[in-house]
Formats: structure tokens, sequence, C-alpha cells
């Protein structure tokens, strides 16, 4: 078996250690004896999506972003075509700000894929925290780091996890990030799926599925320092006291 | 003086001494507070009182060294020069190195000030401080859950040098970045920069920011780079590229570890084992000639200069030979793994990663580093230590670089130099640094006390 990934503009969307999902992607089907081609776009290139598995969208910082809006009209219904297909996309931060209809900056108005029925406005005070999901999906805490100016309002999409720690989409719903089909979008950086092996392992099962048919199930991992380091962040903002004294800190 | 201004100073000191006195901390930055509270513009009348320039050095990489230079090289010339001490680079930690620095009567004795400046404190020091040079080492991405993107980092330093629009910049113009802030701040300017390949390919790791020309938005073109975003570029459709630098390094060569560089007539056998030095050095030489300082005495400061200043200290421990580095950032840690690349003797490694606010609290750029090399770098034993060493040790492991943790990086210092292999590198970030500096020092002492 094989799996093919497009990770797309590395050029200009590379942040927060992003192409850590890709390594994280291509370990976890190498280390189960599965074929991984990881194929980076730049900015220009021609894109084939029938011959991808799945899509990783990063983040870049605005100035970056509105570069590669123009590239995405090119692009825009082919992808769009892809996701209704079923096709297994990963967004993050600014990739996730993309996939919606618009993004407000306080100069400009950066025009998305509209392949996600939600909105991104600027605001002058970035969320920069520590954040722990509880999704639905899955019974492990999803933890990760978030940092944007954005805040993105999501219509009638079923959020990606219910916060427990941190700001989330727009600092106030209590909710981060969408899913849809088989996209995951989302603010969580850190890289996102080291830490979240369970998150990692949703998605390449999903491709698979979908390459091959329904009755593909994936192998466990021994995956114990991925839990430490998951756990590390859950157990710390468990702590009240420690709670406590990061807000304290951060208002000071 | 102003009453207000000396009652500042009173003050300031009086703090210094009681924090001193009560044990609490070295208290470089609670004086410039109490200072500051008491006389707004005190920095202002302090920098005032410098008799010939004042110069601030600032950019992500490098300032702490190349600050150095300039501080040794106008004392080696006999200057009395005031300094700010590492790290306290905040507004705080400026003023108390003024205030302090006073006499009995509060009255600066200074011919010189080296000041160190953090990118976000510049926009509130500069105003206040008016340098006459301000010295740009580069910009790239460092603490990003400080300073957002590196876009902003880029306006904060471009808010305070327009602040400022008599201060000329010292500018390194193999860095895009740089050279457009300079050229956008409408601030007299010289550059600096390499026209030669020094930087080995696995010190230039991967991540670049910003490769595309500012001004039209098309992807850039490079001869070659150096790391990161530095090399020497030109935009295919504008025409912007990278000038001809007015001060340089030339006939760089690195023999028996150490690099030997030609500056203008001036040739230069360094103690610099890393090819960044040179930048330093080349970067602090730009600013000396520009601020027409006297350079008799240059050449002999530079040939016995310690580039260490604690953040790369060579112990020994043990018997063993034990090198601590500091790493805060992805293009910091790649020169390190360079660094430990070029070492071919076995070799164990402790890497302590820590997430206080100082470090960072995002460690995420640990994923802009390529450790992959470290895979071939003859390393007999990987052991992660600090707060995100699960972190660090998932970095390694989605490598296939197999590492162990601890939690105790003393007993593990001094095991790995009683059994491993005689070579020992502990590679920290921030704020683990004094701590394990000392730690080491103490183990180095108690060892030699031994045998």
């Amino acid at each position: 078996m094989k799996l093919t990934i497009g990770h797309l503009y590395p050029d200009l969307l590379n942040l927060y250690g992003d192409r850590g999902n890709i390594q994280c992607f291509r370990k976890r089907l190498e280390w189960r004896g599965i074929e991984a081609e990881v194929i980076p776009f730049l900015s220009g290139d021609t894109i084939d999506f029938s011959g991808l598995d799945i899509v990783l969208l990063g983040g870049g910082s605005d100035r970056e972003q509105e570069l590669v809006c123009g590239y995405l009209k090119e692009i825009k219904q082919d992808f769009k075509d892809y996701v209704e297909n079923n096709g297994v996309v990963l967004a993050v931060c600014g990739g996730y700000q993309l996939l919606g209809k618009y993004y407000k900056t306080d100069k400009k108005l950066i025009e998305g894929l509209d392949i996600l029925n939600i909105t991104t406005e600027w605001e002058p005070e970035r969320l920069i925290r520590n954040i722990i999901l509880n999704s639905p999906l899955f019974d492990t805490p999803v933890v990760g780091f978030e940092n944007h100016g954005g805040r993105t309002y999501i219509n009638d999409h079923t959020p990606f996890g219910k916060v427990f720690y941190g700001m989330g989409n727009t600092g106030k719903s209590g909710y981060e990030g969408v899913i849809y089909k088989n996209v995951i979008a989302t603010y969580l950086h850190g890289p996102l799926l080291p830490k979240n092996p369970h998150v990692c392992d949703y998605l390449l099962e999903k491709a698979l599925k979908r390459k091959y048919g329904e009755d593909i199930t994936l192998k466990p991992l021994p995956d114990e320092l991925e839990h430490l380091a998951n756990s590390y962040i859950t157990d710390r903002y468990n702590d009240k006291k420690y709670v406590l004294q990061e807000t304290i800190k951060r208002y000071t | 003086m102003r009453l207000r201004s000396r009652l500042a100073i009173r003050c300031a000191k009086l703090t210094s001494w009681l924090i001193k006195k009560m044990n609490r901390g070295s208290g470089v930055t609670l004086p410039g507070y109490v200072a500051r509270i008491i006389d707004p513009k005190i920095l202002s009348s302090m920098s005032g009182q410098i008799r010939e320039k004042t110069i601030v050095t600032m950019g992500t990489n490098g300032k702490t060294t190349t600050n150095s230079i300039l501080y040794h090289a106008l004392k080696a010339e006999g200057r009395k020069v005031i300094i700010n001490r590492t790290g306290a680079n905040m507004m705080n930690g400026i003023i108390s190195a003024f205030v302090l620095a006073t006499d009995r009567h509060g009255r600066l004795d200074a011919d010189y000030a080296c000041i160190e400046v953090d990118e976000i404190a510049s926009v509130g020091v500069l105003p206040q401080l008016k340098p006459d040079c301000a010295l740009l080492t580069n910009i790239s991405r460092d603490q990003l859950d400080r300073f957002g993107e590196v876009d902003i980092t880029f306006n904060k330093l471009k808010t305070a040098v327009t602040s400022v629009p008599d201060t000329k910049l010292i500018i390194n113009c193999d860095d895009i970045l740089s050279y457009t802030l300079a050229t956008d701040s409408g601030n007299p300017y010289v550059t600096y920069g390499i026209s030669e390949q020094i930087f080995d390919d696995i010190s230039r790791s991967e991540i670049r920011e910003s490769i595309f020309c500012r001004s039209c938005g098309t992807k850039l073109e490079y001869d070659f780079f150096h790391y990161g975003q530095l090399g020497i570029y030109h935009c295919p459709n504008c025409g912007l590229k990278r000038p001809e630098p007015d001060f340089t390094a030339s006939d760089i060569v690195l023999h028996d570890e150490v690099y030997s560089f030609e500056m203008a007539d001036m040739k230069i056998d360094s103690t610099a084992r890393t090819p960044y030095n040179i930048y330093n050095t080349l970067s602090a030489y730009a600013a000396l000639c520009t601020m027409h300082a006297p350079m008799q005495h240059f050449k002999d400061m530079m040939e016995s200069f310690d580039y260490g200043n604690n953040r790369e200290d060579i112990f020994t421990i043990n018997g063993a030979r034990v090198q601590l580095h500091l790493a805060k950032n992805p293009i910091g840690f790649q020169q390190k793994v360079s660094l430990v690349l070029k070492d071919k003797t076995p070799k164990d490694i402790i890497i302590q990663i820590n997430d206080t606010y100082q470090d960072g609290e995002d460690i995420s750029w640990l994923w802009d580093v390529d450790f992959q090399y470290l895979a071939d770098a003859n390393v007999s034993t990987i052991l992660t230590n600090g707060t995100r060493r699960h972190d660090m040790g998932l970095r390694l492991k989605y490598e296939d670089i197999s590492c162990g943790s601890t939690t105790n990086l003393r007993e593990s210092v001094e095991r790995l130099t009683k059994n491993g292999t005689k070579n020992l590198y502990v590679i920290v970030n921030y704020s683990g640094l004094y701590r394990t500096n000392h730690m080491l020092n103490e183990l180095q002492n108690t060892t030699k006390g031994e045998a």
C-alpha cells in the first residue's frame, strides 16, 4: 500500500514547525510498512489532486498568506472537488483560514478557497498559548499551541473540539477548529500530529479507506513517548494552581 | 542634573544594594524599574552624559557576542565603556546599566555606551537613548510566541529606527529583511556582508524567511545561501539585489578548528570556531569604523577574544571534555548540529529544552531544525532533559534516532563523564543556561579536587 501526501506551498507556508506534521504522516506509515510519498508543491506549480491521498496546508504570516491567495485562485475548483470527494486534508492556522470565504486583516481582505462556510477577522490582540481540546472523535485530548491574530467564525460547521484550556476559534466561542467530511482544520501548532498520534492515525485511516476500501485498519504502534508528551500538557493544565499562576503571570 | 534624576539614581542604587544583601539574584532589572518610576526620562538624561558615542545592537542572533566585541574593542583602546549585562536587554535592564554605573554624585564617567536591545523593547528604548549607531545582526524567526510572526519583529524594529532618523544603521546586507528595513527606514546606513560561501549544507537548514521580494512579491533567486534566508540574492522581476557591501570579510580559511579571515587590510587569526562568529566580528568592525572609533588594538584584541561569554564553554569533569552550548532558536540549533558533526570522535549528547516565558512557551521550532544529521554523528547516547524533554524526544524519534530522558541533569552528567565516551555535549535553551553553567563549573571544581 502507498499514500501520496501533497504539501502545499512549503516555500510560503512553513511557520511553527508545521513540517513536523508531514514527518509524522510519513513515519507512521513507514513504521507500519506502508509506503509514503511526499510531494512538495511550490508556489506556481500545477497540482493534480487526483494523485493525492492527503493534502497539508500549513500556516504563514499574513503577508505570505496574501501571496498564497493568488496561487489558490488557480486551484480553487480542483481543491473543492477533492474535498467533496472525501479527500483527506489537514489545514493548520493560516491554512485553516484560507479554506474559508475570506480573511479580513487590518489592511486587506484576503479571499479564501470558499471550501468551508467560515470567515476570519483580524484583531490586534493575538491569541497565544498552549491549548487543549476535547474532541468527540477521540478519547485522548488533543494538545497544541495556538498563535493567531484572526478570529474564525464557523457558522453551522462542526468544531474540531471543545476548548478545555486555551482560546480557540474566537477566544470566546469555547470551540476550536472545524471538521468537515475528511477535513480537519485547526489553529493547533505544536506541531499538531506528533503529540496527537490519534489524530494522525485518524487521518491516515481515512485516506487508506478511501483508497483501498473500508476494511482497512491500522496496526497500533508503541506510542509511549507520544503519550508522555501529550499528558505532560494535559496534566499541567489540570493542575488548578498552575493555571492560576500562569494567568497571573500573563496579566502582570 | 535634575533633582528628580538624582533621586531616581539614589533609589535604584539602594534597591540594587538591598537585592544583593538579601541574596535575591543579581539585581539587574529592578533598579532600572525603580529609577524609571521616579524619573520616566532617566534614560535620556543618562545617555546624554556619554562623551563620545552610543551604539545599540539588535537582531535575532549574535547580539550578545557582537556587543561584547564592541565593548572589548573600545576597552582595548583605553576608553571607558558602559555595557548592559547579558540578557538584561529590556528597558529596565538597560536603565540599570546606566544608573548603577554612576559615581557617588550620580554622574556618569563614560566615553562610549554599548547597549544590547531586545527587538520588542527597541520601540521604547531607542527614542530615549537616541544612539549614534544601531547595529542589526540579522532578523529571523525566534520565540514566535513572543513575537508572533517575523514580520511583526520587522515592523517593531522599523518603528524603532524610524523614531531616531539620525541614527546610522549598520546592516547585514546578505539578509534581505535587514537590508529592506534599512532602505525603507530612511535612516543613513552602511552595509556589511560576506561574499564567500562559508557555511556547510548542514548548518544551512531548509527553513527560510522571506525569500519573496518585499517590494514586488516575486520569489527571489539566490546565487547561494549562507544560512536561513541569508545569502546572495536578487529579484528577477524588479531588479532588487543584494548590494556590494561597504565592509566585507574575505579569504576565509578554517584551520585547526578556528577561522582566519581578512577585513580591509587587516588579517585576523581569530579564535572563532563557527562561521557565524565571523559575521559578528565583521559587523562590530563595520560599526567601529563607522563611529570613527580608535582601532589600533583591534587585531590583537580579536585574536585573543573569547567568543564564549558563558554560552559556549568547555569544562573538564572526571577527565571528560564537556561542552556547554546555548541553542534557543532553529537557526542557532542548526549551527550546533553542524558543529557536533564536525567532531568525528564518539560523543554523548544531553539536550535540555524548557518552555518558560524566557525560552518561549512554544517549542514547535524544534521541528524546524534538521536533526536527522545526528543519526550519522557518531553519537553513543542522547538524553533529553527539561520541562519539554518528551517533545525533544519525539522530535528525535521521528528521525528514527533513539534517545533516553532524564530528570536529573547533574547525575546524568556525572554518569556520562565517568562511563561514557569522555566527550559530552550539553545543549540547553535559555532558561537552563546559567544554572547548567554553574552546575558544570561546580562539578569541574569538585572532580579537580579528587584528581
